[in-house]
Protein backbone atom coordinates (compact mmCIF):
# COMPACT_ATOMS: atom_id res chain seq x y z
CA UNK A 1 0.00 0.00 0.00
CA UNK A 2 1.20 3.49 -0.85
CA UNK A 3 0.36 6.19 1.67
CA UNK A 4 0.89 9.90 2.22
CA UNK A 5 -0.22 12.02 5.16
CA UNK A 6 -0.84 15.69 4.45
CA UNK A 7 -1.59 18.39 7.01
CA UNK A 8 -3.47 21.05 5.10
CA UNK A 9 -2.46 24.70 5.46
CA UNK A 10 -3.94 27.97 4.27
CA UNK A 11 -0.76 28.55 2.29
CA UNK A 12 -1.12 25.26 0.43
CA UNK A 13 -4.80 25.91 -0.31
CA UNK A 14 -3.94 29.41 -1.56
CA UNK A 15 -1.11 28.02 -3.70
CA UNK A 16 -3.51 25.50 -5.24
CA UNK A 17 -6.08 28.26 -5.87
CA UNK A 18 -3.45 30.28 -7.70
CA UNK A 19 -2.02 27.37 -9.69
CA UNK A 20 -5.39 25.87 -10.62
CA UNK A 21 -7.15 29.16 -11.29
CA UNK A 22 -10.00 28.20 -8.94
CA UNK A 23 -10.07 31.41 -6.91
CA UNK A 24 -13.53 30.83 -5.40
CA UNK A 25 -13.37 32.86 -2.14
CA UNK A 26 -14.70 29.91 -0.10
CA UNK A 27 -11.12 28.59 -0.43
CA UNK A 28 -9.45 31.88 0.43
CA UNK A 29 -11.59 33.93 2.80
CA UNK A 30 -13.03 32.70 6.11
CA UNK A 31 -15.73 35.38 6.22
CA UNK A 32 -17.04 34.62 2.76
CA UNK A 33 -16.97 30.90 3.54
CA UNK A 34 -18.95 31.44 6.77
CA UNK A 35 -21.48 33.61 4.94
CA UNK A 36 -22.46 30.57 2.85
CA UNK A 37 -22.71 28.26 5.85
CA UNK A 38 -19.23 26.75 5.90
CA UNK A 39 -17.14 26.53 9.08
CA UNK A 40 -14.48 28.74 7.47
CA UNK A 41 -12.40 28.43 4.34
CA UNK A 42 -12.15 24.89 2.99
CA UNK A 43 -9.69 23.07 0.75
CA UNK A 44 -10.61 22.49 -2.87
CA UNK A 45 -11.98 19.03 -3.55
CA UNK A 46 -9.68 19.09 -6.57
CA UNK A 47 -6.68 19.66 -4.30
CA UNK A 48 -7.66 16.51 -2.40
CA UNK A 49 -8.02 14.70 -5.71
CA UNK A 50 -4.65 16.01 -6.89
CA UNK A 51 -2.92 14.66 -3.78
CA UNK A 52 -4.82 11.37 -4.10
CA UNK A 53 -3.56 11.15 -7.68
CA UNK A 54 0.07 11.48 -6.55
CA UNK A 55 -0.47 8.54 -4.20
CA UNK A 56 -2.25 6.50 -6.88
CA UNK A 57 0.60 7.35 -9.29
CA UNK A 58 3.12 6.03 -6.76
CA UNK A 59 1.23 2.74 -6.53
CA UNK A 60 0.79 2.58 -10.32
CA UNK A 61 4.49 3.02 -11.11
CA UNK A 62 4.33 6.64 -12.25
CA UNK A 63 1.84 9.39 -13.04
CA UNK A 64 1.95 8.75 -16.77
CA UNK A 65 0.50 5.27 -16.17
CA UNK A 66 -2.77 6.54 -14.68
CA UNK A 67 -5.70 5.92 -17.03
CA UNK A 68 -8.64 6.77 -14.82
CA UNK A 69 -9.31 8.33 -11.46
CA UNK A 70 -12.77 8.75 -9.98
CA UNK A 71 -13.53 10.24 -6.57
CA UNK A 72 -16.50 11.25 -4.46
CA UNK A 73 -15.99 14.30 -2.26
CA UNK A 74 -17.60 13.11 0.97
CA UNK A 75 -16.27 15.51 3.58
CA UNK A 76 -14.83 18.98 3.96
CA UNK A 77 -11.16 19.53 4.64
CA UNK A 78 -10.14 22.64 6.58
CA UNK A 79 -6.70 24.06 7.44
CA UNK A 80 -5.08 21.96 10.17
CA UNK A 81 -6.75 18.73 9.08
CA UNK A 82 -4.31 15.85 8.73
CA UNK A 83 -5.52 13.58 5.93
CA UNK A 84 -4.00 10.20 5.15
CA UNK A 85 -4.24 9.35 1.45
CA UNK A 86 -3.69 5.76 0.42
CA UNK A 87 -3.88 3.53 -2.63
CA UNK A 88 -3.97 -0.23 -2.51
CA UNK A 89 -4.24 -2.89 -5.19
CA UNK A 90 -7.80 -3.91 -6.06
CA UNK A 91 -7.25 -6.29 -8.95
CA UNK A 92 -5.28 -6.15 -12.19
CA UNK A 93 -4.50 -2.51 -13.02
CA UNK A 94 -6.89 -1.24 -10.37
CA UNK A 95 -6.42 0.63 -7.11
CA UNK A 96 -8.71 1.49 -4.25
CA UNK A 97 -8.03 5.08 -3.20
CA UNK A 98 -8.83 6.38 0.27
CA UNK A 99 -8.49 9.64 2.16
CA UNK A 100 -9.24 9.65 5.88
CA UNK A 101 -8.88 12.62 8.25
CA UNK A 102 -7.49 12.72 11.80
CA UNK A 103 -10.93 11.86 13.20
CA UNK A 104 -11.12 8.69 11.14
CA UNK A 105 -13.70 10.22 8.78
CA UNK A 106 -13.37 9.44 5.07
CA UNK A 107 -13.18 12.65 3.04
CA UNK A 108 -13.00 10.79 -0.28
CA UNK A 109 -15.22 7.75 -0.77
CA UNK A 110 -15.95 5.33 -3.63
CA UNK A 111 -12.61 6.35 -5.11
CA UNK A 112 -10.80 4.19 -7.62
CA UNK A 113 -7.89 4.46 -10.01
CA UNK A 114 -6.99 2.41 -13.06
CA UNK A 115 -3.60 2.22 -14.70
CA UNK A 116 -1.89 0.62 -17.64
CA UNK A 117 1.48 0.31 -19.32
CA UNK B 1 -34.33 27.41 -12.50
CA UNK B 2 -34.10 25.97 -15.98
CA UNK B 3 -32.89 22.47 -16.69
CA UNK B 4 -30.30 22.62 -19.46
CA UNK B 5 -29.60 18.93 -20.11
CA UNK B 6 -28.03 18.41 -23.53
CA UNK B 7 -26.61 21.90 -23.77
CA UNK B 8 -23.12 22.13 -25.29
CA UNK B 9 -20.64 24.96 -24.98
CA UNK B 10 -18.12 26.30 -27.48
CA UNK B 11 -14.73 24.57 -27.52
CA UNK B 12 -11.96 26.29 -25.58
CA UNK B 13 -8.27 26.16 -26.53
CA UNK B 14 -5.63 26.05 -23.82
CA UNK B 15 -1.84 26.02 -23.99
CA UNK B 16 -0.12 23.89 -21.38
CA UNK B 17 2.63 26.15 -20.09
CA UNK B 18 5.60 24.87 -18.13
CA UNK B 19 5.48 27.45 -15.36
CA UNK B 20 1.79 26.81 -14.65
CA UNK B 21 2.38 23.06 -14.65
CA UNK B 22 5.31 23.38 -12.24
CA UNK B 23 3.29 25.59 -9.85
CA UNK B 24 0.42 23.09 -9.99
CA UNK B 25 2.74 20.14 -9.36
CA UNK B 26 4.27 21.84 -6.32
CA UNK B 27 0.82 22.70 -4.93
CA UNK B 28 -0.20 19.02 -4.88
CA UNK B 29 3.21 17.78 -3.74
CA UNK B 30 4.13 16.17 -7.06
CA UNK B 31 7.58 16.28 -8.62
CA UNK B 32 7.58 19.00 -11.32
CA UNK B 33 10.13 16.96 -13.29
CA UNK B 34 7.53 14.16 -13.73
CA UNK B 35 5.75 16.08 -16.49
CA UNK B 36 2.16 17.27 -16.52
CA UNK B 37 0.40 15.90 -13.40
CA UNK B 38 -2.66 13.84 -14.40
CA UNK B 39 -5.01 16.05 -12.39
CA UNK B 40 -3.76 19.14 -14.23
CA UNK B 41 -6.88 18.14 -16.18
CA UNK B 42 -8.58 20.18 -13.43
CA UNK B 43 -7.12 23.14 -15.35
CA UNK B 44 -6.94 22.19 -19.04
CA UNK B 45 -10.26 20.28 -19.12
CA UNK B 46 -12.69 21.10 -16.30
CA UNK B 47 -11.07 24.43 -15.40
CA UNK B 48 -11.52 26.01 -18.81
CA UNK B 49 -15.08 24.76 -19.36
CA UNK B 50 -16.80 24.92 -15.95
CA UNK B 51 -16.84 28.77 -16.05
CA UNK B 52 -19.00 28.47 -19.19
CA UNK B 53 -21.64 26.63 -17.18
CA UNK B 54 -21.34 28.92 -14.15
CA UNK B 55 -21.60 31.99 -16.36
CA UNK B 56 -24.61 30.68 -18.30
CA UNK B 57 -27.61 32.77 -17.21
CA UNK B 58 -30.08 30.21 -18.55
CA UNK B 59 -28.41 27.39 -16.62
CA UNK B 60 -28.72 29.62 -13.53
CA UNK B 61 -26.26 27.68 -11.39
CA UNK B 62 -26.04 29.38 -7.99
CA UNK B 63 -22.29 29.25 -7.45
CA UNK B 64 -22.56 30.00 -3.72
CA UNK B 65 -24.76 26.91 -3.21
CA UNK B 66 -22.76 24.64 -5.44
CA UNK B 67 -20.87 21.59 -4.22
CA UNK B 68 -18.51 19.57 -6.36
CA UNK B 69 -19.76 16.11 -5.36
CA UNK B 70 -17.89 13.77 -7.71
CA UNK B 71 -15.11 13.97 -10.28
CA UNK B 72 -13.78 11.47 -12.76
CA UNK B 73 -11.00 11.79 -15.30
CA UNK B 74 -10.19 9.22 -17.96
CA UNK B 75 -6.96 9.68 -19.87
CA UNK B 76 -6.08 8.19 -23.24
CA UNK B 77 -2.69 9.78 -22.75
CA UNK B 78 -1.29 12.63 -20.72
CA UNK B 79 -0.60 15.87 -22.58
CA UNK B 80 2.90 17.33 -22.62
CA UNK B 81 4.13 20.76 -21.68
CA UNK B 82 3.91 23.06 -24.70
CA UNK B 83 0.90 21.31 -26.24
CA UNK B 84 -2.29 23.18 -27.01
CA UNK B 85 -5.43 21.21 -26.23
CA UNK B 86 -9.07 21.91 -26.99
CA UNK B 87 -11.87 21.18 -24.52
CA UNK B 88 -15.56 20.98 -25.25
CA UNK B 89 -18.21 20.57 -22.59
CA UNK B 90 -21.82 19.51 -22.37
CA UNK B 91 -24.45 19.18 -19.69
CA UNK B 92 -25.00 15.41 -19.68
CA UNK B 93 -27.91 15.56 -17.25
CA UNK B 94 -29.70 18.11 -15.11
CA UNK B 95 -32.25 16.83 -12.63
CA UNK B 96 -33.80 17.95 -9.36
CA UNK B 97 -34.98 15.90 -6.42
CA UNK B 98 -36.45 17.34 -3.22
CA UNK B 99 -35.09 20.78 -3.92
CA UNK B 100 -31.58 19.59 -4.71
CA UNK B 101 -30.32 19.96 -8.25
CA UNK B 102 -27.82 17.52 -9.78
CA UNK B 103 -25.85 18.61 -12.84
CA UNK B 104 -23.58 16.15 -14.62
CA UNK B 105 -21.04 18.12 -16.65
CA UNK B 106 -18.81 16.33 -19.14
CA UNK B 107 -15.78 17.70 -20.95
CA UNK B 108 -13.82 16.08 -23.78
CA UNK B 109 -10.29 17.33 -24.32
CA UNK B 110 -8.54 16.69 -27.64
CA UNK B 111 -5.06 17.30 -28.96
CA UNK B 112 -4.16 19.24 -32.10
CA UNK B 113 -4.75 16.18 -34.29
CA UNK B 114 -8.26 15.86 -32.89
CA UNK B 115 -7.53 12.74 -30.81
CA UNK B 116 -9.14 12.54 -27.40
CA UNK B 117 -6.65 13.07 -24.59
CA UNK B 118 -8.92 13.23 -21.55
CA UNK B 119 -12.56 12.90 -20.61
CA UNK B 120 -13.82 14.66 -17.50
CA UNK B 121 -17.09 14.06 -15.71
CA UNK B 122 -18.07 16.34 -12.84
CA UNK B 123 -21.17 16.00 -10.70
CA UNK B 124 -22.29 19.29 -9.22
CA UNK B 125 -24.93 19.43 -6.50
CA UNK B 126 -26.75 22.71 -6.00
CA UNK B 127 -28.76 23.22 -2.84
CA UNK B 128 -31.84 25.41 -3.09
Amino acid sequence: MTERKVTFTREQIAAYAEASGDMNPIHLDDEVARSVGLPGLIAHGMLQMGIAATVAAGAAGGPQRLRRLAVRFAGMVVPGDAVTFSAEPAGEGKLEVKAVNQHGVAVLTKSVAEYGA
Amino acid sequence: MAAVAGRTYPAVRFEIESERVADFARAIGADPSDGVPPTFAAVYSLGVTAPQLFGDDEAAVDFARLLHAEQEFEWRRHPRVGETVTSQARVASDTSRRGIRFVSFETDTSDERGSIVCRSRALFVIRS
